[in-house]
């Protein structure tokens, strides 16, 4: 078996260990709780809270509501298909954003020195919570843009997805070997050639695991997006409601956080497609 | 002299343009807002924001800590158990192969959302569920970090040893274990400020309303923008303090690392 | 070590190491490798990139085992000597620990032997000194030069009384002038010591300035051609290295791997 293989073999079966864990500890554990060190630490596993793996599963073939017509799993699927689109998109943007933002940064030293800190300091601070204000601009900008609530899930995407591009491209555009510069220079190639033939492709082992961090991040925006300003439409609108039905129907929440797993993963597939492209010609990484 | 002058002159270069434009940022911000007359419950004015800061700074400081206190338990608790769970499963290739796309699933996918699944495991006035969730993916950035670091050995090391005739647990000790801590104090700076977000979002969905992100979710949604923006910029000091903390941290205890690290 | 009869420091006897044996990358790496070094003595490896010279080290190091032949050192299996820890070795990388002290590093094989904590630091102390860095003690590795590691390193495949030194071309990533500054450092270490010394290098002047004896070898399969006594005796200075008798010496060693075959250099074997 390839590495490569067995690395993707290994995705089912350490999901089936965690299904096989949670029935396990839902068999031994106690069903309102314990303690554990003195602390309520041991989790309830009543139905309510802990339903059985395989009704989660089955609860997808079901409707959504009683004496529906749709299954739970084609409204799950159509709404993770919209985030999906709203995550993309806003990946795209956020990305190539962020990459012109860093070549304007290294074109001119001084919206580099004054800018570097702040983009620093966006990695360590949770800028995810400015969505209110992105809502509050849009309003101020336009009323029929809010309407459009697609619009702002997509800009918080755009936000956090173009920070980790635009640092990590800054550093790799900063990071061109001395003797290779020397030779451009030594040829007088000007700086526009230089950036073209020779820094950008130097940055790209750099930027390509930033698209990685960059498609999380839009998924991530996204979805709390969709939660947080209470957009309709979407995988996280399903995940409030169908969190709310707990009482009643519990393996209903499990399958929207189903969704938002698929979402997750093939915006992951997604960008390693793009990633492997972007690194076709450089030597594969060292350790 | 000369030196000094051009030293200061170096400094100055370094620390000007970033100050310069915050307070243009910043100044820009407030004349917008007062010659265009925003409504306060669209934008704040800067100035409004520093109001609700100082005037009830236990306000903003209370569900800082909150929130803090949520981040660091997880982030500790998961670097703890990623470590030890690393070094114990370490001879066992197949528990790194199980973790490891798990740890990939848990990067990628919006994990945040099985908090409200974590909430209904305990009491709905407990801290819990929201401490496990940045447990959670404190773990597993831990976990494939130290398993890196105890794989990534230096050879001529491992031959010394080998001509020592060392048992395999004295190379895990003397070798393999202080091997890895650049890779697990890399591993918690890189946590720190995503336990600090987690801890944060992991709010919007339910649970106790004392933290940060229902306070600031709360205020931004509501009319009181400015007291809104006082709780954000009290987030960012939390995240700054555990990225300053964990980045301390790293300097003191793998300080071969400063002149190493490549970026 | 009092025997009656001087046994050698190491005999190798018919020894043959073949990897990946069997497979489609088989290559032999050495064969019919007979030779002693007698106590006492400086013997330097010396080939072309490939010729197995830092194979047949770690062989006599039991690092690896070979695929035929016996090796015998200090008088036992070289497996009962790496057990007993008969020798140090020390190799390019200096291998030193960043997270212990100089000292903690040179007390490394003590700790493993079980030595209690003040024997080792008396002993890291005397080490220290030998290598004229009683002063960096508590320094870190990373804190110090190049030629500074690699005393450190030298010093502590010394500290557990190891009578040979395995060395694998431990100045290779030195310059020049740290490089002959070592050289000199390590004959007066093994004057003063009395220690056996078995040196891979592919430094010509090296291999003559420093060795009793140079052992010539060339590549596919990896076998000895030659044997130069060099004959300069023990009291070496930087005359030496002006001396007409070294010139001709390194001549000799130069004509001997000249008529060796040397045929594409690239092809290394990379046992570690």
């Amino acid at each position: 078996m390839s590495a490569r293989v067995r690395k993707l073999v290994m995705f089912p079966v350490a999901f089936a260990f965690v299904a096989a864990a949670w029935e396990g500890y839902k068999a031994i554990g106690p069903a309102n709780g314990g303690r554990l060190l003195g602390m309520r630490l041991l989790p309830r596993t009543n139905s309510r809270t802990m339903p059985h793996v395989w009704e989660m599963v089955s609860r997808l073939g079901r409707p959504e509501v009683r004496g529906g017509k749709q299954t739970i799993l084609s409204v799950v699927t159509a709404a993770t298909w919209y985030s999906f689109r709203v995550a993309f998109t806003a990946f795209v943007i956020g990305a190539v954003l962020g990459v012109a933002v860093a070549v304007l940064m290294a074109r001119f030293r001084l919206v580099e020195r004054g800018l570097m800190p702040y983009l620093i300091m966006s990695q360590t601070v949770p800028i995810i919570v400015l969505g209110p204000l992105i809502i509050g601009l849009m309003a101020y900008g336009s009323r029929d843009l809010v309407s459009k609530t697609w619009i702002a899930a997509t800009l918080l995407g755009v936000f956090l997805a173009f920070f980790p591009v635009a640092v990590a491209t800054l550093r790799g555009l900063q990071s061109t070997p001395p003797a290779s510069m020397e030779l451009m220079d030594s040829l007088a190639s000007p700086w526009w050639r230089t950036l073209s033939k020779l820094r950008f492709p130097a940055a790209v082992p750099f930027i390509a695991p930033s698209l990685r961090i960059a498609g999380a991040s839009a998924v991530v925006g996204v979805v709390v997006a969709e939660i947080s300003l209470g957009i309709r439409a979407g995988v996280g609108r399903l995940i409030l409601s169908y969190g709310q039905e707990a009482t009643s129907d519990p393996p209903k929440l499990y399958t929207a956080v189903f969704g938002a797993a698929a979402l997750g993963l093939v915006m992951a597939l997604v960008v390693a497609v793009i990633d492997r492209q972007m690194m076709r010609r450089h030597p594969p990484e060292g350790v | 002299m000369t030196i000094i002058a051009a030293r200061t002159r170096d400094s100055l270069a370094i620390v000007l343009p970033p100050v310069i434009f915050g307070v243009v940022f910043v100044a820009l911000w407030q004349a917008w807002v007062e010659i265009e007359d925003v409504q306060p419950y669209v934008i704040p004015k800067p100035t409004a924001i520093l109001q609700s800061l100082f005037d009830d700074p236990n306000l903003v400081t209370k569900a800082c800590v909150v929130t803090g206190v949520n981040a660091l338990v997880g982030l500790i608790l998961g670097s703890i158990l990623g470590f030890v769970g690393s070094v114990l499963t370490n001879r066992f290739r197949l528990v790194a192969d199980l973790v490891n796309p798990l740890a990939v699933t848990v990067a990628a996918v919006p994990a945040v959302v099985i908090v409200g699944v974590l909430n209904n495991m305990y009491a709905l006035d407990s801290q819990i569920g929201r401490r496990l969730m940045v447990s959670i993916a404190v773990f597993f950035i831990v976990f494939v970090q130290v398993t890196k670091g105890l794989r990534h050995n230096n050879p001529t090391q491992m031959e010394l040893m080998q001509s020592y005739a060392a048992s395999p647990r004295q190379v895990l000790a003397k070798v393999r274990v202080p091997n890895t801590m650049p890779f697990l104090f890399t591993a918690i700076r890189t946590a720190a400020p995503i336990a600090v977000i987690i801890a944060l979002v992991s709010e919007y969905f339910g649970g106790t309303q004392d933290g940060l992100g229902t306070k600031i979710s709360g205020s931004l949604n509501g009319s009181n923008k400015a007291l809104g923006f006082a709780y954000v910029v009290g987030g960012s000091i939390v995240g700054l303090l555990f990225f300053a903390g964990s980045s301390l941290l790293e300097y003191l205890v793998v300080p071969w690392q400063r002149r190493r690290r490549p970026g | 070590m009092d025997t009656a009869v001087p046994n050698p420091a190491v005999v190798v006897s018919g020894v043959r190491k073949v990897f990946n044996r069997g497979a489609t990358n088989q290559v032999d790496a050495l064969i019919d490798i007979d030779f002693t070094v007698q106590r006492g003595e400086f013997v330097s490896l010396i080939g072309p990139s490939g010729c197995g010279k830092s194979t047949l080290l770690r062989l006599i190091a039991d690092l690896i085992e070979p695929t035929d032949g016996t090796l015998v050192v200090n008088g036992k299996p070289a497996h009962q000597a790496r057990l007993d820890q008969d020798y140090g070795i020390a190799s390019q990388h200096s291998g030193l620990f960043d997270w212990r002290t100089v000292e903690r590093n040179i007390e490394l094989p003590l700790e493993l032997k079980g030595w209690d904590k003040s024997r080792r630091r008396a002993r890291s102390a005397e080490m220290l000194a030998l290598v004229k860095l009683s002063e960096f003690a508590t320094h870190m590795p990373w804190q110090l030069s190049g030629g500074m590691q690699q005393r450190v390193a030298i010093a502590r495949a010394l500290a557990a009384h190891a009578e040979l030194l395995l060395m694998d071309e431990p100045f290779g990533a030195l310059d020049e002038m740290t490089r002959e500054h070592m050289q000199a450092e390590l004959l007066r270490i093994c004057s003063e010591t009395g220690t056996t010394v078995v040196f891979v290098t592919h430094s010509i002047p090296e291999a003559v300035y420093l060795a009793d004896r140079v052992v010539v070898m060339s590549p596919r399969p990896g076998r000895i051609t030659a044997m130069v006594d060099v004959g300069l005796g023990r009291d070496r200075s930087e005359l030496t290295r002006e001396a007409t008798e070294f010139f001709d010496r390194v001549t000799e060693v130069r004509e001997a791997l000249r008529g060796t075959h040397v045929g594409d250099p690239i092809m290394g074997v990379d046992d570690r």
